[in-house]
């Protein structure tokens, strides 16, 4: 796959690797303080080197950048710190020089306050964008639907004086939702997803699906109307742009979120949120059952669809989905334990969050590159990054790219002191201590481990699209299970992977007695192991230990 | 062909080498075949019988025994190393066999339980560690079938108990797929397999290994296992009130329930045991006005009867304490005596894994937060019970009499668990007699 792309592969997301990369904090060309499109284009070598089929941008739009790029002012052009349309063009073709692919955020539900497109709605009553924005005479219209903000938000209407009218915002107050029964809005953003595929782009990531339509009487979270218009977004990229992705977030329970992939006919891919958490509770509870559980009551997804797994980025789990009665385990295990509470809702880097423990880091990312799903890396987590809490909410985790022990982080030469966010300086994650130059010099860093088991993976691509089945083991601190692939010559590529989830050395004994016969080889250093037998397969691991084998038939 | 005629002389050695013999305190008089069948004529033969066991103390007990026979010259894998398996020779018309233990046998295994659940197609067998009273084996890591070994007249309380459950619709429990009976005895009951699954012992020894080693407080540390005992609780209740609903109620009778502890007090051998302040505990008991329902229970409700899988928490093994008679596993109880079982368990398991840590035992902190770690997860598993919705209907209502009921059965089974230690284990002996000393010190 790296170096070149096969552009007839449509269904090149559900074995790719994903790599969630913020233009701002990345890398910095012309010296002026903040990342541009530019500084990401020179720095695609490195990506490439690490293995990468994917960079996901997170949004560099026209903003006037109240909610890191998430309001956008202009659909059509690029924030001028990074840079404009013709870098954006240039940093697809080089990406896909090197057999990378490039997809964006692209923000549906709503437009910055400061859009031209609201700014002429908002003014009368009759003017040509006055229907583009959901107005209301009354704020009490669609009271079901909750406050996602709520520290900062009232309600969902806030009140415009020049037309005497509340408008809707699901968001902050200065991100009034569009108003997609217009059918001229509806056409509009049409035009807004064509224009970027247009230039190269080969898909999106759609910030928040679910309220992009209301309607009386429910909570205006995934109607019908939403679902149809995702599938018409759909049929215009299959028909104009056929092999682009949409990948939707939908910060739902399972169940729900799958609606997202409609009859194959919606979106592509779909995030699953739960599953991050959970590994994290797995680890603290040591047992898989966190884990199996999510993953049992996690539908089967449509053909041709996948799902995109993540360990961090820059959105976190809330509780706020989690009220049913049936999602009573996260309340009783997520509320009352210190460490989860201190952390949810709170945007931390892996590392931190792992105590800086390279063991469970390790741990985590063979979990998340054999699970059903693209795995989705955040830049920084390769190095083993930390976060900056004293900056804020989601500015903690999006601190400069940190590339050599020099000036800056070797991100920008601009002065310190213009820098758009100060790089990490502390002791342990700091800049001196942890960079992509130290960890590539080092054979045995984080970095060449990563690398090397993204290589593994693209070799076996069971990994990405295989069936998934969870093994029966006694013991709770292991997590075991076969992913089954039929391949094209007819013989079935099965991957075993066992996990130890406990701190502590841990044994287990698996039931594998239909695999008979076969020889498991360790997938990354090709060790024979004793071939399965009629009794239970006899394992043991070390201290949040894991192997991935490929079973072989015997001779 | 073959006739019990060779194999009945064969039991008395084979028979007290079982785990499931449950009668080394006695010594066996003479052994007779009750009931003789072949299930399968050729080779490898299966037949099945059932031996009538008496004692010198005039006591009996019926076993349960499928037995297998292969050709004498054949040496098969999977008797390797099953020599408490064998019986001995015989001589059949076909030749000089080796006779054992069936259930060893995976394709006489698979034999039997086509004959008890014919419509279930399976092809993998995998036998199951022997318990005390019966064996079980697994079939396609889907089926898992259970043969008593020690035979009664009338229902099994364990099949009984789960076709009742299930009647009620009580998922919890490894549902019933087939039972086999003969003469209003149970034979052997076939069930769901609960795949994936996690003995509740195994996971509270998980919890506290971690507690332990980073001597944190149990309900901050990563290994909290209080949300897994509430929902345990929660759990309890719903079978007890599925129970009541299935099999009915009738009111607790305090007095009854007094007089046997008391009984059992006095039976037991355990002269370390203050049986006055004891009995006076007992005594409480009395002039409770409501004290609750009486109904059928577990009656043997520990943490390895309990098993969490993928779907919460499932209960296990309903055939009550395997060394009461049958009249007296069936007999009706407060369903507090089910709880005070699995407190009691929670003791064990605190103090089991604390032994595993070998000499640093006897650490202070240690032991404090073993006892925390049992606290704890006592009060998550009480609250999770109480809090479920009906059960108010089956304890009693006020809080101080529920507390007195419990803390009655709770001593009651610590008392039953010194005279079991001091004649099995004394070394365990220490456990249940610092529950009793606690539990009389602190009267409520």
């Amino acid at each position: 796959m790296p170096g070149s792309i096969d552009w007839n592969d449509n269904r090149w997301y559900q074995r790719a690797v994903f790599y969630e990369v913020s233009v701002r904090g990345f890398a910095d060309s012309n010296g002026d303080g903040t990342g541009d499109l530019k500084g990401l284009t020179e720095k695609l070598d490195y990506i490439e080197w690490l293995g990468v089929d994917c960079l996901w941008l997170l949004p560099f739009y026209q903003s006037p950048l109240r909610d890191g790029g998430y309001d956008i002012s202009d659909f059509f052009a690029v924030l001028p710190g990074y840079g404009d349309v013709k870098d954006a063009a240039q940093l697809i073709e080089e990406a896909h020089r090197r057999g990378i692919r490039v997809i964006a955020d692209m923000v549906m539900n709503h437009t910055s306050d400061q859009h031209p497109w609201f700014q002429e709605s908002r003014q009368s009553r009759d003017n040509p964008k006055a229907d583009w924005y959901v107005w209301s005479d009354d704020d009490q219209r669609w009271s079901d639907a909750r406050i996602i903000f709520v520290d900062t938000e009232p309600s969902n209407w806030t009140y415009e004086p020049a037309r005497e009218q509340y408008y809707w915002h699901r968001f902050f107050h200065h991100q009034p939702d569009l108003n997609y029964r217009n059918p001229e809005v509806a056409d509009a953003m049409l035009d807004v997803v064509r224009f970027w595929l247009d230039l190269g782009l080969d898909g999106y990531r759609l910030d928040a699906v679910p309220y992009l339509f209301e309607r009386d009487g429910t909570n205006g979270e995934n109607l019908d109307e939403t679902h149809d218009y995702l599938k018409r977004i759909r049929r215009t990229v299959d028909t104009e742009f056929p092999g682009r992705v949409l990948l939707a977030e939908a910060n739902q329970w399972p169940a729900d979120v799958v609606e997202y992939f409609g009859d194959s006919d919606e979106c592509h891919m779909c995030f699953h949120f739960p599953l991050m958490p959970r590994m994290f509770m797995a680890v603290r509870r040591s047992q898989r059952y966190p884990i199996t559980e999510i993953l049992a009551q996690t539908p089967d997804i449509p053909d041709g669809c996948q799902w995109g797994v993540f360990l961090r980025n820059h959105d976190e789990l809330t509780l706020e989905m989690v009220t049913d009665e049936e999602r009573d385990y996260m309340w009783a295990e997520y509320a009352t334990d210190p460490l989860m509470r201190r952390n949810i809702g709170i945007s931390r880097r892996l590392f931190p969050l792992l105590d800086n423990d390279r063991r469970i880091a390790e741990l985590f990312h063979a979990l998340l590159c054999s699970m059903p799903g693209s795995p989705v890396l955040y830049y920084g987590d390769e190095i083993g990054m930390g976060d900056n809490l004293y900056l804020g909410d989601r500015d903690g985790v999006r601190t400069p790219m940190q590339w050599t022990p020099d000036r800056n982080a070797g991100f920008s030469k601009a002065d310190f002191a213009q820098l758009y966010l100060p790089p990490l300086m502390d002791p342990v994650y700091g800049y001196q201590a942890v960079n992509v130059e130290g960890e590539t010099r080092n054979p045995s860093s984080f970095l060449h481990w990563l690398r090397r088991l993204l290589e593994i993976r693209r070799e076996h691509p069971t990994l990405g699209i295989g069936t998934f089945e969870v093994l029966s083991a006694e013991n709770p601190s292991v997590l075991a299970y076969l992913r089954r692939l039929e391949m094209e010559d007819g013989h079935e590529s099965i991957v075993l992977c066992i996990y130890n989830v406990s701190r502590f050395a841990q044994p287990v004994e698996l039931m594998m007695a239909d695999l008979a016969g076969k020889v498991p080889v360790e997938m990354i250093g090709r060790v024979p192991f004793p071939p399965i037998g009629e009794l239970p397969y006899f394992v043991t691991l070390p201290p949040y230990g894991f192997y991935w084998f490929t079973l072989h038939d015997e001779g | 062909m073959i006739s019990p005629d060779g194999i009945v002389s064969l039991l008395p050695d084979f028979l007290p080498r079982q785990r499931w013999y449950g009668a080394a305190d006695r010594v066996l008089s003479s052994v007779s075949v009750n009931s003789f069948e072949v299930l399968r004529e050729e080779w490898p033969m299966l037949a099945w019988l059932l031996a009538d066991a008496e004692f010198e103390d005039g006591s009996t007990a019926t076993f349960q025994l499928p037995v297998g026979l292969r050709p004498l010259e054949q040496t098969e894998r999977f008797l390797e190393g099953k020599g408490r398996s064998f019986l001995g020779d015989v001589d059949t018309d076909d030749g000089p066999a080796l006779l054992y233990d069936a259930l060893v046998d995976p394709e006489l295994a698979l034999a039997l339980v086509r004959h008890i659940a014919p419509d279930e197609d399976v092809t993998l067998v995998r036998p199951l560690n022997v318990e005390q009273s019966n064996t079980s084996v697994v079939y396609d890591e889907r089926l898992i079938m259970k043969l008593f070994r020690r035979v009664a007249e009338g229902p099994n309380p364990d099949v009984e108990m789960t076709e009742a459950l299930a009647a009620e619709g009580f998922e919890h429990i490894s549902a019933p797929v087939a039972a086999w009976r003969q003469d209003g005895r149970d034979l052997a009951v076939v069930r769901q397999f609960l795949d994936g699954g996690t003995v509740g012992w195994a996971l509270a020894l998980t919890s506290l290994r971690d507690v332990y080693d980073s001597r944190i407080d149990p309900a901050e540390a990563g290994g909290n296992f209080g949300p897994e005992a509430g929902r345990l609780g929660t759990i309890t209740a719903e079978m007890h009130l599925a129970l009541a609903r299935s099999l009915g109620t009738e009111p607790g009778d305090p007095d009854a329930w007094a007089t046997t502890m008391r009984t059992n007090l006095s039976r037991s051998r355990a002269r370390a045991l203050d049986a006055s302040a004891i009995a006076a505990a007992y005594e409480a008991l009395r002039g409770i006005e409501d004290p609750g329902r009486a109904m059928r229970i577990h009656g043997d409700y520990h943490l390895g009867q309990t098993m969490r899988t993928n779907e919460g928490w499932y209960i296990l093994d309903f055939e009550g304490e395997p060394a009461l008679p049958l009249d007296e596993r069936r007999a009706l109880s407060s369903p507090l005596r089910d709880v005070a079982g699995m407190l009691r368990s929670f003791h064990y398991a605190a103090e089991v894994a604390l032994v595993e840590r070998g000499p640093s035992a006897n650490d202070d902190e240690l032991r404090s937060l073993g006892r925390r770690w049992e606290q704890h997860v006592s009060e998550a598993f009480i609250e999770g019970y109480c809090a479920t919705e009906g059960i108010d209907a089956l304890v009693p209502g006020d809080d101080d009499d529920r507390r007195r009921v419990l803390d009655a059965f709770t001593l009651s089974k610590a008392v039953y668990e010194v005279g079991y230690e001091l004649a099995h284990r004394p070394d365990w002996a220490h456990i249940p007699l610092e529950a009793v000393h606690r539990l009389i010190a602190s009267p409520r």
